[in-house]
């Protein structure tokens, strides 16, 4: 008796030191894009603030770019669920590659911490252009055929104007580029006659008065852009937004996993955070896991329909 | 007004400290191949915040400014490029590394790195808007006419001949036809693996086949140079005549390639080391160690920098990854680009600008000071500094992107390189296709896309149809040559 309750007080004080100690290594924050870009920074913003709450913990990014995120999604997959490597994802991709079958994850792979950043859709066009508003767009495009840039095939921008094309009826001459600055300088130059784009990328420009935003894809118009008119507002449905969150594998522990839930919700309700993130033009949108992965899902569903039509 | 307030807040100590710091970690940063610019700024984003904002920014300048020329130090002493932009530079520095005039070849690299520099952020100055304006004038037409200007350097780089040369390049645009198709999204030659999909990496490749290659090669040598390097002689050492011409040329054309968003220092030193054996009188020395090879690249990669900086404040288009990842460090500082960057925010950016000037005279008074030391590296035996290059290829290759795979594509390269190599083939040439071809693909199916393909569109604007003069005037001169040489060769055979 006396040898079974140590050896169960043994495994308490086992269980719990080991609790105690995560983090006790170095936790890996692995961003699937470039050192650089927006989404990098978010990483590299988010564990800045973490280690004022996790003092003894030692944070890294991890850059696995490439294949439209696909590489580092799929490399967060490959570690071991003991809840020292968090991934960072973005939308719409990281549906879009399940959807076109070249992830070897799924949803269920990964135990979703929560949503941080958001980035609506737009259609931008040169200042110098007739088109005001998406009838005009609409009106002009059934007219004549004009050429729509869009980062990237299967990209948000790509899925937006697919859907664009089925609610409206108009067909455009799609330009895939590779990255936003193509996109940022075919608007500018007059190259192409409009593009879909993220609001971050052309804020400053439109605010600059070189470029009009004639939409934001969202059902209400952004904080930092109150004089743009949302897509719903002038009677199309069209949505798109990427969106910028937090996964771990699904076999990480519950223990670990609510610690790093926990250590989420407190970097998203930093001052700090906030400051730093809204002069970068991330515009924190936090989500929890529960209603995030909700929308994943139906993002998911709402990408099937997309690609069944015209696949990529 | 702004002009002198900037001057007057740069000037302060501790900017003029953390210009220092940043340029001479940004000297070690462009040397060790895998460790890059864009990185090095990434990193310091964050922590910039707490400083003011000159400071951060005069930190991310000096790391720019520094690398890109730190890359020339390990391209011309052990044909290991630090940076893909300091690819041609090894081209000659290496063989007169070789030579035993490694340090001359440092010299000539740090001077016209510096005037390069300079020159650019005058520009930047003094005519951005103006400049802006040109760089949004280049359409996909206008890319796919430079990346096939580029292309014609194929037959200056290829040592073996015109018809190796060609082949070469051909290779080179086979590879790059690996990864996803930017029109349909398609994945063409991947094997499976998804680390292709975006294409081969192309820092493996350069390393295996500049740097190991090079290695492999040395394995019979005592060192790199024969001889005894005297550190005296190395510092009495004068710079060689007759560079000037060149540097201005690297200068001229580094500033307009890095004006254009997208283009990079890579291919402006490639087209500057092109251009600059069009012009030469010693054609034939190409190769074989000139320093007016050197003198064009550096200038021309140097010059990017100026001139990438344009069209990002301008425009908030940034010229390549370093001033994308710059971008980011101004915004965090809430100096968004655009025209009031220059009224509202002037001092800062006038600042910023002019701190880029002190960073070239950090770097150059640095370059100048340790060139006959560095140039010592020659005389290491090669039983150790083979196996140490070897390791930090390794480092190198892996780190760009923390991909193993990166690791054995750069192995393969290595071999497959080294075979090539032997049968007279061009190493720089199946480079110069590899970078050249998604510029070129890219360009030509995004204009083919706008036009409906109708071929016309690239012939249409005005800065295409300069291009196209371009173009020819530098196809005819070396095949001019070409044809020229066999006429000969065929007259002296008969001769015989």
């Amino acid at each position: 008796m006396r040898k079974i309750l140590s050896t169960i007080a043994l495994c308490a004080v086992v269980a719990t030191s080991s609790m105690a100690a995560y983090p006790s290594k170095t936790i890996k924050l692995i961003v699937p894009s470039k050192a650089g870009g927006s989404t990098d920074t978010t990483a590299r913003l988010f564990i800045d603030t973490a280690k004022k709450y996790w003092e003894d913990a030692d944070f890294i990014v991890v850059n696995k770019p490439g294949a439209g995120g696909l590489i580092g999604f799929s490399y967060e997959q490959r570690q071991k669920a003991d809840g020292y490597t968090i991934g960072l994802m973005f939308t719409p991709q990281f549906v879009a590659h399940v959807v076109s079958k070249k992830a070897k994850y799924t949803l269920d792979s990964f135990n979703v911490i929560g949503n941080i950043a958001q980035d609506p859709g737009i259609v931008v066009v040169n200042s110098a252009s007739s088109i005001k508003t998406l009838d005009d767009l609409v009106k002009t495009a059934k007219a004549k055929k004009i050429t729509a840039a869009v980062n990237g095939i299967g990209s948000d921008d790509f899925l937006a104007a697919k859907q664009f094309e089925e609610k409206t009826g108009v067909n455009f001459n799609l330009l895939p580029t590779k990255g936003s600055t193509e996109q940022k300088t075919a608007i500018l130059g007059n190259h192409v006659e409009v593009a879909f784009m993220n609001l971050s990328q052309m804020l400053s420009n439109h605010n600059a008065g070189k470029v009009r935003i004639i939409a934001v894809l969202d059902n209400k118009r952004a904080d930092v852009a109150k004089d743009i008119p949302t897509s719903v507002e002038q009677n199309y449905n069209v949505l798109m937004t990427a969106t910028r969150g937090i996964i771990i594998r699904k076999e990480v522990k519950k223990e670990i996993a609510d610690k790093i839930s926990d250590l989420y919700n407190k970097v998203v309700n930093d001052a700090g955070f906030q400051e730093k993130a809204a002069k970068s033009f991330i515009f924190l949108n936090p989500r929890p896991g529960a209603e995030y992965t909700e929308y994943l899902k139906a993002l998911q569903a709402d990408t099937q329909k997309v690609f069944d039509k015209t696949p990529w | 007004m702004i002009l002198l307030d900037a001057l007057q807040a740069v000037l302060a100590f501790d900017v003029l400290f953390a210009i220092f710091i940043g340029t001479v970690s940004g000297i070690i940063i462009g040397g060790m191949p895998g460790l890059t610019a864009t990185m090095a700024v990434a990193l310091l984003i964050p922590i910039t915040f707490s400083f003011t904002p000159l400071i951060g920014l005069a930190i991310m300048g000096g790391v720019y400014a520094g690398a890109m020329y730190g890359g020339s130090i390990p391209a011309i002493l052990l044909s290991t490029p630090g940076t893909p932009a300091a690819a041609a530079t090894a081209l000659e520095g290496y063989p007169l590394t070789k030579q035993g005039k490694g340090g001359m070849a440092l010299k000539v690299s740090v001077i016209s790195s510096f005037v390069g520099g300079t020159f650019s952020v005058i520009v930047l100055l003094a005519i951005a808007p103006i400049l802006a304006e040109f760089a949004l004038k280049f359409g996909p037409p206008e890319y796919f006419l430079l990346a096939i200007m580029g292309l014609t350097g194929v037959i200056s780089v290829a040592s073996g001949g015109l018809t190796r040369g060609i082949i070469s390049g051909l290779i080179g645009l086979i590879i790059a036809l690996i990864g996803t198709d930017p029109m349909t999204g398609m994945v063409r030659y991947d094997f499976g693996i998804i680390d292709l999909y975006e294409g081969v990496s192309f820092m493996p490749a350069l390393i295996g086949m500049f740097s190991i290659t090079q290695m492999l090669a040395l394995t019979g040598e005592k060192s790199i140079a024969s001889g005894d390097i005297d550190l005296t002689t190395i510092k009495r050492e004068k710079m060689p005549k007759g560079m000037w011409p060149f540097i201005g040329l690297g200068t001229g054309t580094g500033t307009v390639v890095g004006i254009i968003p997208g283009e990079g220092a890579t291919i402006a030193a490639f087209m500057s080391y092109n251009m600059a054996k069009a012009k030469s009188k010693v054609k034939n020395l190409f190769g074989k160690g000139n320093p007016e090879g050197i003198a064009a690249a550096e200038a021309g990669n140097n010059a990017c920098v100026g001139g990438s900086l344009v069209p990002l404040l301008t425009l908030g288009v940034p010229g390549n990854t370093v001033s994308a990842a710059l971008m980011g460090g101004l915004m965090i500082q809430g100096l968004i680009p655009g025209p009031e960057l220059f009224t509202t925010h002037g001092v800062i950016t006038y600042g910023f600008i002019l701190s880029l000037f002190i960073a070239n005279i950090v770097f150059l008074v640095v370059g100048l000071f340790f060139a006959p030391y560095f140039a010592k590296i020659s005389q290491i035996p090669t039983s150790i500094l083979v196996a140490a290059i070897s390791v930090f290829a390794i480092i190198g290759s892996y780190s760009m992107n923390n991909s193993l795979f990166d690791v054995w594509l750069m192995l393969i390269f290595a071999f497959a390189g080294y075979f090539l190599n032997k049968l007279n083939f061009s190493l720089s040439a199946i480079i110069l296709g590899m970078i050249l071809g998604p510029i070129a693909e890219n360009g030509f199916t995004q204009a083919l896309t706008i036009s409906e393909g109708d071929s016309s569109i690239f012939f249409e604007s005005a800065v295409a149809k300069i291009l196209w003069m371009i173009i020819i005037v530098l196809l005819i001169q070396p095949l001019f040559a070409h044809f020229k040489d066999r006429r000969e060769k065929a007259k002296a055979m008969r001769n015989e």
